[in-house]
């Protein structure tokens, strides 16, 4: 009997096998020899902290840091802000143009990251669409500076980032029960403050999960930050590939890289805490 | 017009349709005087809940007007028509504590901080709550909740309480509990309230007004007894409560009394002939405790005999099923100590009163 008990449960572990392999050779593995990586002298290959003694005391370096954490802050909250009222048409509406609206939403993550940031860059560089208009126009003489620098990296990120933004907040606004809304309403409350009452401390949860993922998503973002934030724009991600390939300082790029893994963990770590506080407190249905 | 005799609520002919031809309500007028209990009952898809949405201005009417105190709603948004409403679910704002959610009314109509409490207190007394004020929603029962659903609901005074199936989420017990409290609280507030429901059992036990609503169109309006006693069709009386309804061949007036002539060679006298001419006549309705076990050899009017089909013990009384013709079962309600020596099978005779046989035209 407590054989054929344990037998089946063992058994359910096989499909279990090839997944965990892989994630084993693929993610542990690498990682591992990239956190091992940084604690090695370039030259020797023995036990060293210079990497980190650099990266601390180089203020490049800490500057491409600093960037980052603005970057991807500034990026997380006009990703929620933007995605904030599309997220609650699609969860509230029952117009025909609820599914045009959730195409057009979700439709640009098939286009690849690179394809629309070449397109941002056609917009937004000093001979591109935005610029040609203004002084055509004759409103300004010389090329607003449009890409090239955080506000052009910024847009970029946010677009594409801004459907992450959406599925989170949607999810979370579907889970409030309309009713709330009708109660307040019938209660005396103006949309205004329904929306300040009721809708948004009920959102937080969501609004944290899509600052959250928003803000993991632009720290470790490559393309867009190198394609429309030019060379002199540098944030961990470049650094690292900087070092990978033009000084081929592996120590030096894993200590980046750990950097920006810490920073990113650390950020989804009290997120996740504080949503989970928060759900358990508000218990939404 | 003076004032004491301005309706709280009143429907004029409301519509409501979407798309030019599904109509969901059908041309309803309806009113509600100052401190009733009217509950507007029907099956689900009658369009009771879309009646009551467009009292409180969630829908517009198609066309017709609603006017509460006198004053035409239509264009008036629900924040501005000063009326309460309860769900079914409740709809407790989760974040907010039992004194939040009950204060969130008046704040909004802009009481005073002091004002505002007067309001929570009184409605938390009113619904018997008191010392819950710093619970949070979660940490109520089901019961609880309700109460604190109807005290948020009356705390800000609305001229009108709607109540959209307020009881169905609750179990049998404190569902009839909560029945009579409900109408505790009405009587004691003096309010208009409108209840809408599917469970004939709350309409009757707290309305003093009932409207029986099917496919969009009021069926039947009147108190709760009169619709019980005198339903003007098939579909009320099979929908409050339980009934026998017979088809009826022929029907013949005599001063005041009828002659039904039903399938298999039945015949049965009615009292009241009512306001439908004999030949429009094609149905009767009998309710099942209307009709009374006869003793053995008894004789008379209305006398059937057949044989028990059926028979379920309920407890307090008893559901026989008695085949009185062919293609005629008679469900028939009797005390349980009446069932002696009454078994399936057993052959009974059975009497039914004059008056209480109603017939009906569809």
């Amino acid at each position: 009997m407590r054989l054929g008990g344990t037998m089946p449960s063992l058994r359910g572990y096989v499909p279990l096998i090839p997944p965990v392999t892989i994630l084993m050779m693929f993610f542990a593995l690498p990682m591992g020899m990239m956190i091992g990586l940084s604690f090695q002298d370039g030259d020797t290959g023995s036990f060293s902290l210079t990497s980190y003694e650099r990266f601390f005391t180089d203020d490049l370096a800490l500057d491409g840091f600093f960037r980052t954490i603005v970057m991807s802050g500034l990026v997380a909250v006009c990703v929620t802000v933007m995605s904030y009222p599309i997220a609650y048409f699609l969860a509230r509406s029952t117009s025909r143009w609820r599914a045009v609206v959730f195409a057009l939403a979700i439709a640009p993550e098939l286009a690849g990251v690179v394809l629309r940031t070449y397109g941002w860059l056609i917009i937004l560089e000093d001979q591109g669409f935005v610029n040609d208009l203004v002084i055509q126009l004759g409103l300004i003489d010389r090329p607003l500076p449009l890409s090239h620098n955080m506000f052009g990296v910024v847009v970029g990120l946010t677009h594409v980032l801004l459907p992450f933004g959406i599925l989170s907040l949607l999810t979370n606004i579907q889970g409030i029960d309309p009713n709330l809304e009708k109660s307040a309403q019938i209660l005396g409350a103006s949309r205004l403050s329904v929306l300040r009452h009721i809708i948004l401390p009920l959102s937080v949860p969501g609004i944290v999960s899509s600052l959250l993922i928003a803000f993991t998503l632009a720290a470790s973002a490559y393309a867009t930050p190198a394609l429309l934030g030019g060379i002199k724009f540098s944030v961990l991600a470049t650094m690292i590939y900087q070092q990978v390939l033009f000084y081929i300082n592996w120590p030096y790029a894993a200590v980046m890289a750990n950097v920006l893994l810490v920073i990113v963990l650390a950020i989804a770590f009290t997120g996740a805490r504080l949503e989970s506080r928060l759900n358990s407190k508000l218990h939404v249905r | 017009m003076s004032a004491a005799e301005i309706a709280d609520i009143e429907l004029v002919g409301v519509t409501k349709s979407y798309g030019g031809n599904v109509v969901v309500v059908d041309n309803v007028s309806l009113t509600v005087p100052r401190g009733e209990f009217v509950s507007i009952l029907g099956p689900s898809g009658c369009g009771k809940t879309t009646t009551l949405n467009m009292i409180a201005g969630f829908h517009e009417p198609s066309s017709g007007e609603i006017r509460i105190r006198g004053r035409n709603q239509v264009g008036v948004p629900p924040e501005k028509r000063n009326i309460g409403l309860v769900f079914q679910n409740y709809a407790l704002f989760p974040h907010m504590t039992v004194q939040e959610n009950v204060a969130f009314g008046p704040k909004m109509k802009g009481q005073s901080k002091s004002e505002t409490e007067e309001a929570v207190r009184s409605a938390l007394k009113s619904v018997r709550l008191e010392g819950y004020e710093s619970r949070y929603p979660k940490e109520l029962s089901g019961g609880q909740q309700q109460r604190t659903a109807l005290a948020r609901a009356i705390a800000p005074r609305p001229s009108v309480l709607l109540l959209d199936e307020p009881l169905s989420n609750l179990d049998l017990k404190l569902r009839e509990a909560m029945r009579i409290e409900l109408k505790e609280v009405q009587q004691q507030l003096g309010m208009t309230f409108v209840y809408v429901t599917h469970d004939q059992e709350e309409a009757m036990s707290m309305s003093d007004r009932v409207v029986v609503m099917s496919d969009g169109v009021v069926a039947q309006e009147g108190r709760p007894s009169e619709i019980y006693q005198n339903p003007v069709s098939a579909f009320v009386a099979d929908f409050i409560g339980k009934s026998n309804l017979l088809p009826v061949k022929q029907a013949r007036d005599h001063d005041g009394r009828l002659t039904l002539t039903l399938g298999g060679g039945l015949s049965l006298v009615s009292e009241r002939s009512g306001d439908i001419p004999a030949n429009d006549i094609t149905l009767c309705c009998i309710r099942p405790e209307n009709v009374q076990l006869a003793r053995k050899g008894a004789s008379g009017e209305n006398l059937l005999t057949g044989r028990v089909d059926k028979l379920v013990n309920l407890g307090a009384h008893a559901e026989l099923w008695v085949d009185v013709s062919k293609d005629c079962l008679l469900k028939v309600q009797v005390p349980v100590r009446r069932l002696q020596g009454i078994e399936i099978g057993s052959h009974v005779d059975l009497l039914i009163e004059s008056a209480a046989i109603q017939p009906l035209a569809h």
